[in-house]
């Protein structure tokens, strides 16, 4: 329709619908101009005015039928119609209280679910960089064979940056880096989180800080030269009060003094999924920042530490990005072919990042969707099992409609209307109970050195997914039924108050029920899964000594220590820790195990192996220790030794491997004695000294890993952690911790001091427990819909056949047998439901095996637990109404109808 | 629900247009202006009159205005659209080529 008509039809559409009245009032003043003059022309022509009136209507073939025709004639009545269906359905539904409210509750309890689920996987993978045109941006990763999102390092960031043209540019930063802050020059620093970027970050994202400037280009061009520091929009209000005077400021990082230049704003919390800067420092001020090995970062092309991303250019498509990349990794490996081995360059989308392997969380949100997405369908078939009895109630009611003339289509949609009601109003629930979901999920308290924000949130993506999500079920509820409502032979429908069902019509509600009752098994077995493989060697490894441990973590960086120095401070600190009263050991690390800090990886290459033919090294996870680590942890060493003091940096490099480790390369023969290349193929050579046992690294639920100790002196870290071991309460050592520390440095900060138990607690309790509780809270509103469904079928079948069982019992069958009659049904029906939920089950455990867990294979027990559990509810939700049929008296039943 | 003796289908929204496109007219004024046009031969219902009327003018073909007549009472006249003005066009033609058509037909001698 083009603009001019619409000029002309659309005022009429908006008279019609608002002013409705005045329409009518027109049409029937246009029509009565008519008449009379059609009654003048009769009379005039010598009829009586009688006469002449009814010669006029006459004349109209019906004035009532025209006056319909005209009103259609209007195209509102899509309109008109649905607002009468509204009132009607509403009418109806109020009719049924506990059956609506029934029904309200399944509906808002699985799109709730699937509500909350949504936004964790909105937030974990879909929800886009917080910047303008944010499909533009793609990420540029390094890969290698073990890992496909390798860092840059500085130098190969400029050469990214000149090589590359389908970008208007490209940007590199860190990851959040522990910076020492003070506002004040003097005050003490505490640690906050920073990221270094290069100068045309915020330029080249298109994040404008509302107050004072971004970085400028050249910012970032020489060492050391421009000391200025962009605040996050947060840091700036918990820390300035959010007084636009901070800029110009100056305030000191690490014991060098930065100028506050501009303020991040509010929308851009930073590119990090789970964390948000404090600050952002130009990538060249790297040198005020740190001591050591951080002195090769502007120089060292081996050194990767940089994210990348590039701002695609108006017309280049990923597929240039990506073929350009790929070249430009060739050229690396040409040109530096020892530090490019094995390794390419490649663009991918923000999609791809989010949804890499290595990143767990995401895999949990799709479970959770998968799960909740199971738990609405159960909802939806009950809302529509009890739709479709109501149907039949209603049956000659359809039929008086169908006789004088309602279309079927009409009274699909009305029927149909009737349940976009439920779904609307139990997609408002929904909202309720989703949004109590996340708040569920943001009670997790995750124990880490700089704070973690959970990136769930009820925004309009996930509004609009759960409108998505009532629609989508108010059709998948209330189709079946309507079509099935309205197909009926109206000469029976109208005889008799409720027909009996046809086979075909039985079916349809019993495949229902099979399906409930095969869907809430499913997540049982799936909740259960998940229970297994988070308590599955749980208490393995650290159990003994984690209540007593506590721990603090160290980076002398922060006070602008040597390596030297560096090492010399964690010798001593450990040393005097040892000999406080108290103290039963204590050890270094980098990171615990379970201790939420990622672990550095190695490439390596065992001496002598025959290494398959498309790879060059293997890799694994590796942790520089210090000698007193495996006995504060209480990991046990099986064969050989453990790290020792002699093991210096001067002495023959030396490494414990773990369990898993030595079969895995050795296996059946002993790996103590072996040597390995480490740091590639032709790194130096090292001796396995010992091998200590396979503990949990990551996860509780990990699938076991290659684990390699080095010992600190031979493998420096700046970055330590410092294990204590109590003989009692690990809190008793903090005050003589601080008096060690303070004695051997005053200014040293120490940070994240926590008992191993808290964060044991978090990784490997709470965190996964909060798993458990969510999926076996899905399993267990699954179980109880689906029960609820049950029931409803078995007594909807008892009060229609109460006839046929007072015929039955007229004539002589027993209680008993009425009992089996009935319960027959509803137990083929639980054993079917059962028979493809146990297969069901069984697939699905061995897509979470596979996707995420390490819970083993199939768990008898879940099923030898679950099955018969399952029987006897559903058994007892067709007993019940069973037994009342059972009960009813004959005479009683024969006068039913 | 054409009646029996109701125009074939779409013939009766032509000559509407036509007659509105050499004047407005109020709906009686059509009425007679049928009748005295097609006389006979052309036997247009006075009921199927009016929902055709509002049909064009909800399609936003013609307008209504209400306007008095000469003997001073109201009345709603229709008047074409400039978008009418073209339907009118477009009808007429597909009218003159299958009228044509099927006379041409028609005028086929038999063997």
């Amino acid at each position: 329709m083009n603009l001019e008509r619409l000029l002309h039809t659309l005022p009429l559409r908006l008279k019609s619908i608002f002013r409705g009245s005045v329409v009518e009032r027109e049409m029937d003043e246009e029509l009565r101009f008519h008449l009379e003059h059609r009654i003048e022309e009769g009379i005039a022509a010598g009829l009586s005015p009688v006469d002449a009136r009814l010669a006029a209507l006459r004349a109209m073939d019906g004035l009532d039928l025209r006056r319909e025709q005209i009103r259609d004639a209007r195209r509102i009545h899509w309109l008109t119609d649905f607002v009468d269906d509204v009132r009607y359905a509403l009418r109806s539904l109020r009719r049924t209280p506990g059956l609506t409210a029934f029904v309200v509750l399944s509906l808002a309890l699985g799109i709730g679910m699937s509500t909350a689920s949504f936004s964790m996987v909105d937030g974990l993978i879909f929800r886009p960089y917080p910047v303008p045109r944010p499909v533009d941006i793609v990420d540029i990763v390094s890969t290698t064979r073990d890992n496909a999102f390798d860092a840059f390092s500085y130098r190969e960031y400029l050469d990214i940056r000149r090589g590359t043209k389908s970008y208007d540019d490209v940007v590199a930063s860190t990851g959040l880096l522990p910076v020492g802050f003070s506002a004040e020059p003097g005050a003490t620093p505490r640690v906050r989180a920073g990221m270094l970027v290069s100068g045309n970050y915020f330029r080249t994202l298109g994040v404008e800080p509302p107050i004072g400037r971004p970085f400028r280009d050249d910012e970032d061009e020489v060492a050391g030269r421009n000391a200025v520091v962009v605040l996050g929009p947060d840091f700036w209000k918990h820390e300035f009060g959010g007084n636009p005077s901070a800029v110009g400021r100056t305030v000191r990082l690490n014991g060098t003094d930065f100028t506050v230049i501009g303020i991040a704003p509010e929308s851009f919390p930073g590119m990090l999924l789970f964390q948000r800067p404090d600050f952002y420092v130009p990538l060249t001020m790297v040198t005020a920042f740190a001591t050591g090995h951080q002195k090769t970062f502007l120089e060292d092309r081996g050194h990767r530490e940089l994210a990348v991303r590039g701002r695609l250019k108006r017309g280049a498509t990923l597929q240039q990005a990506r073929s350009e990349m790929a070249a430009l990794g060739q050229n690396f490996r040409r040109d530096y072919p020892d530090l490019n081995r094995d390794r390419g360059a490649a663009a991918r989308t923000l999609f791809e990042v989010r949804t890499r392997d290595e990143a767990g969380e995401w895999k949990f949100g799709v479970i959770f969707v998968v799960l909740s997405i199971v738990v609405l369908s159960v909802a939806c078939t009950n809302v529509a099992g009890l739709l479709l009895s109501r149907g039949q109630t209603r049956t000659r009611e359809i039929a008086v409609r169908l006789a004088i003339g309602a279309g079927r289509s009409r009274l699909v949609r009305m029927l149909l209307t009737e349940s976009l009601i439920l779904a609307i109003v139990g997609g408002l629930g929904g909202v309720a109970v989703g949004y109590a979901g996340i708040r569920f999920f943001h009670t997790l308290a995750i124990p880490s050195e700089l704070p973690v924000v959970l990136p769930f949130q009820m925004d309009v993506r996930v509004l609009l997914a759960t409108l998505v999500l009532s629609i989508v079920s108010a059709v998948a509820c209330g189709l079946v039924p309507a079509l099935q409502g309205t197909r009926i032979d109206f000469v029976s429908g109208l005889r008799a108050a409720d027909v009996d069902a046809r086979g075909r019509r039985a079916w349809g509600r019993s495949a229902l029920v099979v399906a409930q009752v095969a869907l809430s098994l499913m997540l049982l077995a799936a909740s259960f899964l998940m229970l297994r493989g988070f308590r599955i060697g749980v208490d393995a490894g650290t159990a003994s000594v984690r209540n007593r441990v506590l721990m603090a973590r160290f980076d002398p960086r922060l006070v602008q220590y040597s390596a030297d120095q560096t090492l010399q401070f964690y010798t001593r600190l450990a040393d005097r820790i040892r000999g406080e009263a108290g103290v039963e050991g204590a050890g270094l690390t980098q990171n615990p195990p379970l201790g939420l800090g990622n672990f550095d990886r190695i490439a390596f290459v065992p001496e002598g192996y025959a290494m398959p033919r498309d790879r060059e090294t293997f890799a694994a996870a590796l942790d520089s220790v210090d000698e007193g680590f495996f006995s504060a942890m209480g990991v046990s060493i099986l064969r050989g030794r453990a790290i020792r003091r002699s093991d210096t940096a001067d002495a023959p490099r030396v490494a414990v491997v773990n369990e898993q480790f030595a079969t895995h390369y050795w296996p059946g023969g002993n790996a103590v004695g072996k040597r390995l290349h480490l740091d590639g193929a032709t790194g130096p050579l090292v001796e396995i000294v010992g091998v200590a046992q396979t503990v949990q690294y990551r996860q509780t639920f990990e699938k076991p890993m290659d684990f390699v100790y080095v010992p600190l002196p031979q493998h420096p870290g700046p970055r330590m952690m410092l294990l204590m071991r109590s003989a009692g309460d690990p809190h008793q050592l903090i005050d003589p911790l601080k008096n060690v520390v303070r004695s051997l440095d005053a200014n040293m900060p120490v940070s994240d001091v926590r008992t191993y138990e808290d964060v044991y607690r978090y990784n490997a309790v709470e965190g996964p427990g909060t798993g458990v509780e969510i999926v076996g809270t899905m399993g267990v509103v699954g179980l109880v819909l689906a029960i609820a469904g049950l029931y409803g079928l078995v007594a909807y079948n008892v009060s229609r056949r109460t006839r046929e069982i007072g015929i039955r019992m007229a004539i002589g069958a027993t209680p008993a047998d009425v009992l089996r009659l009935v319960m027959n049904k509803g137990l083929t029906l639980v054993g079917i439901g059962t028979a493809i939920g146990v297969v069901l089950g069984l697939g699905l455990e061995r897509v979470m095996n596979s996707f995420l867990f390490n819970a083993g294979g199939v768990d008898v027990f879940v099923y030898a637990t679950v099955v018969p559990a399952l029987l006897v509810v559903t058994a007892l939700a067709a007993y019940v109404p069973a037994r009342r049929a059972a009960r009813i008296a004959p005479t009683r039943a024969l006068r039913y109808e | 629900m054409s009646k029996p003796n109701d125009l074939v289908q779409g013939t009766l929204d032509l000559l509407l247009l036509k007659l509105l496109a050499l004047e407005p007219l109020h709906g009686w004024a059509i009425s007679l202006r049928l009748r005295a046009i097609s006389g006979d031969v052309l036997n247009v219902s006075e009921g199927s009159l009016y929902p055709a009327l509002h049909k064009l003018e909800q399609e936003g073909w013609i307008k209504a205005e209400w306007k008095t007549t000469e003997n001073n009472r109201k009345a709603k006249f229709y008047a074409l659209t400039r978008p009418g003005k073209k339907q009118l066009e477009t009808e007429a033609a597909n009218w003159k080529r299958l009228s044509s058509a099927i006379s041409h037909v028609v005028q086929l001698n038999e063997v």
